[in-house]
């Protein structure tokens, strides 16, 4: 790994999602772990100490909700940012909203992203 | 003493006549005069009636013959014009020997009174066309939860109620409702109001908006219960779509999103790959793009599945045609995601009645899931889904089999829910539709899975068209039977 290249752990259940947004961040010079389920992205997290997560909401085992709370409870792995990324804008801002003692996520993306969209906000949380 | 009756008899509150055999008026009181004027050498019948001769019904002719008093309700008409109700009472007067020598007519106005019965009637008329005729069910129900009135709509719809239990007519129950609106209203005196599900005579389930009101005695005391049941089953129909609408709204947007996602990443692989040059990329882009609108249209043609109720459309099916079919359908998508999709057993099969089009939605749904099942499992490549045939001489089978990612214990048991789907970008309108196609047909649909093993789904539809009895009257109710 090259000096200073950030690592991205890309978690989403649909294999579409993760090819595509695991493509624009290595044409763009970060590291990138997948992880296709919440279970196997708190595997993840723990072996790869990545530098952000971007998270889906809606997946089988367990939900982003759930991954979204762990990282937050866990000292190590709180101050990683995390950007939502879901087709299920309302809820997961809810779910949020209504829970003080859970800090909002770093960045929100709404499907469908745009390649750009996803760059800007990756540059703006690590560089 | 003379002038003292004399001055009674002026003074009286009624209209006082005297009158001989021939019904001349002899003597009247000032009342009388001032309302019919002078009587001399007048006739009863003149003066109170304007005829020429006498009354065919009259208590002054009955006095004149038995002696005795009579009474009888007319109607006479004043100078003015006016007329009048009066309650005409006759007694005889009789000489020293006893023999009746006129008789004494008292008329009372009653008019005031008359028209109080008028409107008490009318109102009485109206009160019970409007208990009959109001578009709700009423019934008055007794302490002990009988009813001893019920309007015409109640009858109509929970046949003859009186005198039966309120809890039996409504909900063919043995003991009474917990909690019980009537008996509420009974205890505390007040108004009640719950929403229930009642039963109607023919069976049929209703949903009423139920209030209570108590009937009181003069003296305060409950005498009574009135029950009134507006029927709104059509409000939580139309509630219950309206909800399942908005769902299906909310889940196609979420399924799109994640389409539309899949089809941005399809755009890039394949725009960065023709300034790359690099051709791989290209194509798997290319690929994905195309996946991407394949399920685009199998939600299109999900969702105007969901909105239409179709009746099948019953013919004569090769079970093997069909099967045929469905794998020509979906073979490219195989394919391209390097899944075997064989076709075995096709023999035993032959052949039975149903809808082809809607079972052949109904398998490729399935064999869709298979597929996903497949791609998301960890391990990419080498999986298979098999679609088996089978049967006896009543049913025929179709089974489709993947040794994908399997389903943990809440996705079997939620997997023919509406709108539940474990995948990102999936409407979970799938295999309800399937699970809805094979319940139209009489028949369903068994699931088999566990977490990392696989699923298998056995369709069983029997070979003839069966009976109305058979089929479910809303195929959307129950779930399919589902094994770990």
């Amino acid at each position: 790994m090259p000096d200073g290249q950030k690592t991205i752990l890309v978690v989403d259940d649909d294999p579409d999602a993760r090819d595509f947004f695991v493509t624009v961040l290595e044409d763009h010079g970060y590291a990138t772990v997948s992880a296709r389920d919440g279970n196997e992205a708190l595997d993840r997290i723990g072996d790869a100490l990545p530098d952000l997560v971007t998270l889906d909401i809606t997946m089988p085992e367990k939900s982003g909700v759930g991954v979204y709370r762990k990282l937050r409870e866990d000292e190590g792995l709180r101050d990683i940012p995390v950007i939502i990324i879901t087709g299920v804008s309302d809820d997961f801002k809810h779910f949020i909203s209504t829970r003080r003692q859970v800090p909002p996520p770093e960045g929100y993306l709404s499907k469908p992203v745009e390649p750009d969209q996803l760059l800007e906000k990756v540059r703006e949380l690590v560089g | 003493m003379e002038l003292d009756y004399r001055q009674i008899f002026e003074a009286m509150p009624c209209f006082l006549s005297i009158q001989d055999r021939s019904f001349r008026i002899l003597d009247a009181n000032e009342r009388f005069r001032r309302n019919f004027g002078e009587f001399e050498g007048r006739f009863c019948y003149q003066v109170y009636k304007q005829r020429s001769e006498r009354c065919e019904v009259c208590p002054v002719a009955r006095t004149f013959r038995d002696g005795e008093r009579h009474e009888s309700e007319e109607e006479v008409r004043t100078l003015s014009g006016e007329t009048l109700s009066v309650l005409v009472r006759s007694k005889p007067i009789l000489n020293e020997k006893g023999e009746i020598v006129a008789a004494m007519e008292m008329s009372t106005d009653i008019t005031h009174l008359k028209s109080l019965q008028k409107l008490l009637r009318a109102s009485q008329k109206r009160y019970h066309t409007l208990f009959d005729q109001v578009p709700c069910y009423i019934s008055i129900q007794d302490p002990d939860l009988n009813i001893i009135e019920a309007n015409e709509a109640f009858e109509e719809d929970f046949g003859s109620v009186l005198g039966r239990k309120c809890f039996e007519a409504y909900k063919h129950r043995n003991s009474p409702c917990e909690p019980c609106p009537v008996q509420q209203t009974l205890d505390d005196g007040r108004p009640h109001t719950r929403e229930e599900m009642v039963t109607a005579g023919n069976g049929t389930q209703r949903n009423v908006l139920v209030t209570t009101a108590p009937i009181r005695e003069m003296d305060g005391s409950i005498s009574g219960v009135m029950e009134m049941s507006a029927d709104i089953t059509q409000v939580r129909e139309l509630e219950d779509r309206l909800t399942q609408l908005g769902l299906l709204i909310g889940s196609v947007s979420h399924s799109l999103k994640g389409l539309l996602n899949g089809l941005s990443g399809g755009m890039y692989l394949v725009n960065s790959g023709f300034a790359k040059g690099d051709e791989t990329r290209v194509k798997k882009g290319w690929a994905t793009v195309e996946r991407n609108v394949v399920r685009v249209k199998s939600m299109v043609s999900d969702i105007l599945y969901y909105a239409k109720d179709r009746v099948p459309n019953w013919e004569t099916l090769s079970a093997a045609e069909v099967a045929g079919d469905v794998v020509g359908m979906m073979e490219s998508r195989a394919q391209e995601l390097g899944v075997a999709l064989k076709l075995e057993d096709l023999k035993s099969a032959g052949e039975f009645q149903g809808d082809g089009q809607a079972i052949r939605a109904l398998l490729a749904n399935l064999v869709e899931n298979s597929l996903d099942a497949c791609r998301l499992h960890p391990q990419c490549d080498g999986h298979s889904v098999v679609l088996r045939l089978g049967g006896d001489a009543e049913k025929v089978l179709f089974e489709v089999a993947d040794d994908g990612i399997g389903m943990d214990q809440e996705t079997r048991e939620k997997a023919f829910t509406l709108f539940f789907s474990s995948k990102g970008t999936g409407t979970g309108l799938g295999l309800f539709i399937s699970d809805k196609i094979a319940r139209a047909h009489g028949g369903e649909i068994d699931l088999e899975s566990a977490p990392g093993e696989g699923t298998k789904f056995i369709v069983s539809l029997s070979r003839e068209k069966p009976s109305p009895e058979e089929l479910p009257s809303s195929p959307m109710i129950k779930g399919s039977t589902i094994h770990a």
